[in-house]
């Protein structure tokens, strides 16, 4: 059974209680965002983005029995990979520095960014297949209603009212 | 080299000067994207004032507001590429025949390709406006109206310029294309400019 449909929180509670399926639903839920904090924001090497990577989910690992707020994973693996990635720019700088400093100037900017792609696609995994694929199609492809409606068999005359359902949360 | 100035930045008083100037652009297809952008902006406005009447007005405002970004760079780029026409059409007659007719075919192209993409974004905003007219807050809706039929203008502007510019040819698949949008276009505009049942 696919865990994708899953709250972000629900999938923090089977892993509490041992389900390796959820385990690597959670990795596989985040890694991107991980790895792309660490090489698009930190601008880390591969090497280093590979070791932050296995740290994050490590102390993820040991963390779960601790977390305060099971929906709050998100931030909270943020927040951990943004201070392994300025623990690994300290160790590599040679003068002693504060965060501020060792923290490139669009990362923030670059944060922003990552997480409202990690909004979007969570909200995109929610909706139905259908609304899933019409969404993407329109909002992500930059495709027309006659574009859509010609690959997907559907008239383009009701695209427009499809995807306004889709939004309203009926699809 | 300072590149032409962007359309979008210019105040409307100046960018009108700018249109009725004695200069190639920006023109027709410029002139169609920025009406299809302000015709987009308007069935914006008019879900915005839908969503006590309208369950879909959320999803209208996100489609309306996608379909504005993806035009209103059109009016520049249209103004690119027929400038581009342009100056593959002075190239010198006396040169290689072949590096001159495909240096015009590739402009001419591009020059078609911009105003199909015109007619396609217009076509679009045509069929929202329209849905908008139709479940939107009544009060709305010969502001919905508007925005039906100056983008269902903009799609048979542009699909004309796509025939225009690829020399007429009917049974070029690009054409053909271009005309079906502009009739989408065109039904939808004539359903929300009819009378309210």
């Amino acid at each position: 059974m696919s865990l994708a449909p899953l709250s972000d929180a629900d999938v923090v509670a089977r892993c509490r209680s041992g389900d390796q399926v959820a385990w690597c639903e959670l990795v596989e839920r985040f890694s991107r965002y991980v790895y792309a904090i660490s090489t698009r924001a930190y601008r880390l090497s591969q090497h280093d983005a590979e070791d932050v990577f296995q740290e994050v989910f490590a102390r993820t690992y040991e963390h779960l029995d601790r977390l305060r707020d099971d929906e709050a994973i998100r931030p909270w693996i943020g927040q951990l990979t943004r201070r392994l990635c300025i623990d690994r720019l300290r160790r590599d700088s040679r003068e002693q520095v504060g965060d501020e400093e060792l923290e490139p100037l669009e990362a923030a900017d670059v944060l922003e960014l990552l997480d409202e792609a990690l909004s979007v696609h969570a909200a995109l995994a929610a909706l139905s297949g259908d609304c899933r694929e019409i969404l993407d199609r329109f909002f992500a492809c930059d495709e027309s209603y006659h574009t859509i409606g010609e690959t997907l068999g559907i008239p383009s005359g009701t695209i427009a009212s499809r995807i306004s359902r889709c939004r309203g949360g009926s699809g | 080299m300072d590149g032409p100035p962007d359309f979008l930045d210019r105040r409307l008083g100046d960018l009108l000067e700018d249109i009725a100037a004695r200069t190639p652009a920006p023109a027709g297809g410029s002139v169609a994207a920025i009406v299809v952008a302000m015709a987009a902006a308007l069935a914006t406005m008019a879900a915005r004032f839908s969503s006590e009447h309208w369950e879909g007005a959320g999803g209208a405002v996100a489609q309306a507001e996608a379909l504005r970004a993806r035009v209103a760079p059109l009016a520049q780029e249209d103004a690119r590429a027929y400038e581009k026409a342009l100056e593959a059409l002075r190239l010198p007659r006396e040169g290689d025949p072949e590096v001159r007719n495909a240096a015009l075919g590739e402009a001419l192209a591009l020059a078609a390709a911009v105003p199909l993409e015109i007619a396609a974004v217009a076509s679009d905003v045509a069929l929202l406006a329209a849905d908008v007219a139709e479940h939107g807050n009544p009060n709305l809706r010969g502001d919905a109206a508007a925005a039906a039929a100056l983008a269902g203008a903009g799609a048979r502007v542009a699909a004309n310029l796509v025939a225009i510019n690829l020399g007429a040819v009917e049974s070029d698949e690009r054409v053909a294309r271009a005309r079906a949008l502009a009739a989408a276009a065109s039904e939808a505009a004539a359903r929300a400019l009819a009378p309210s049942p």
